[in-house]
């Protein structure tokens, strides 16, 4: 498990992004950092190496959510990044840019604990590497 | 990469109400954790009040939202039902208020949370399953 878990949003979309911010607070018990763009979320990520997860829209002004995948995982590799989107045309490039987890939306709130269950009860700060669909709980 | 969400036909940017469906369920879960005992804490009773007062701010005709209502009253007009479900929503979100600001809940004012809660999961087709959330239990 991931303890003191930090996770930043990224999405222009403040119904959204509120949202996001407050269903991932309950289920982590820990503060989230959330960004209305990928600029200024690019600028914290440099400079502060405690974000463990990232969850980004595509669709953001600045710099655009693809693009922020990009840089993060050149920089920060170990740095868990889930990408959403409301365009199925989106999906190959995060896989091909290095994404964790494509969210497709419209996604539903048991789509976020699952992904909390995934990345942050049986992650670690380490990288996975050949993972390709949820492992079942250990016992 | 992992794939959670939507499948491609059914792709698309998030309405609205899907949001407020979600804040909604997302109440719930958090009315049933506090019943369940599971740990507060500082954020997560920050969750919970934001997430009850965009809720509580939303005054939806939930009958015109298209949302499937289920009731066995098959003679019930569906506005009134979405006026009487309206109404149950606010006072979860007055529930959920009281105990997040730690008034006296006491074993009827449970019951009734839960029988609330339990009435709207009905009438929205929520199953309000906590199975998969375990980390709620962790502090």
């Amino acid at each position: 498990m991931i303890s003191n878990v930090k996770i930043a949003v990224v999405d222009d979309d403040q119904l959204i992004r509120d949202f996001l911010v407050d269903a991932l607070m309950f289920c982590v018990n820990r503060d989230v950092l959330s960004f209305d763009s990928g600029s200024t979320a690019w600028d914290y990520l440099q400079a502060h190496e405690d974000v463990d997860i990232i969850f980004c829209d595509v669709d953001l002004p600045g710099i655009n959510g693809l693009q922020l995948l990009a840089k993060t995982k050149k920089k920060f590799p170990n740095r868990k990044c889930i990408v959403m989107s409301g365009d199925p045309a989106t999906e190959k490039s995060a896989e091909e840019l290095g994404a964790d987890t494509f969210l497709a939306k419209p996604f539903n709130l048991k789509d976020l604990f699952d992904i909390v269950q995934v990345f942050v009860v049986e992650g670690t700060r380490k990288p996975i590497k050949g993972r390709t669909k949820p492992q079942p709980s250990k016992r | 990469m992992l794939r959670f969400g939507s499948n491609p036909p059914n792709i698309r940017e998030m309405s609205e109400d899907e949001v407020l469906l979600s804040r909604l369920e997302l109440l719930i879960i958090m009315s049933k954790a506090y019943l369940e005992d599971c740990p507060l804490g500082k954020h997560r009773k920050e969750a919970v009040l934001r997430n009850a007062q965009r809720v509580a701010h939303v005054s939806p005709n939930w009958g015109s939202y298209g949302i499937q209502f289920r009731s066995n009253d098959e003679s019930r007009e569906e506005m009134d039902f979405g006026h009487v479900f309206h109404q149950r929503v606010q006072l979860l979100t007055l529930m959920t208020k009281s105990f997040v600001e730690e008034y006296p809940m006491g074993r009827l004012r449970k019951k009734a949370l839960k029988d609330n809660v339990d009435r709207i999961c009905q009438a929205v087709m929520f199953s309000g399953q906590m199975s998969g959330m375990k980390f709620l239990k962790v502090a």
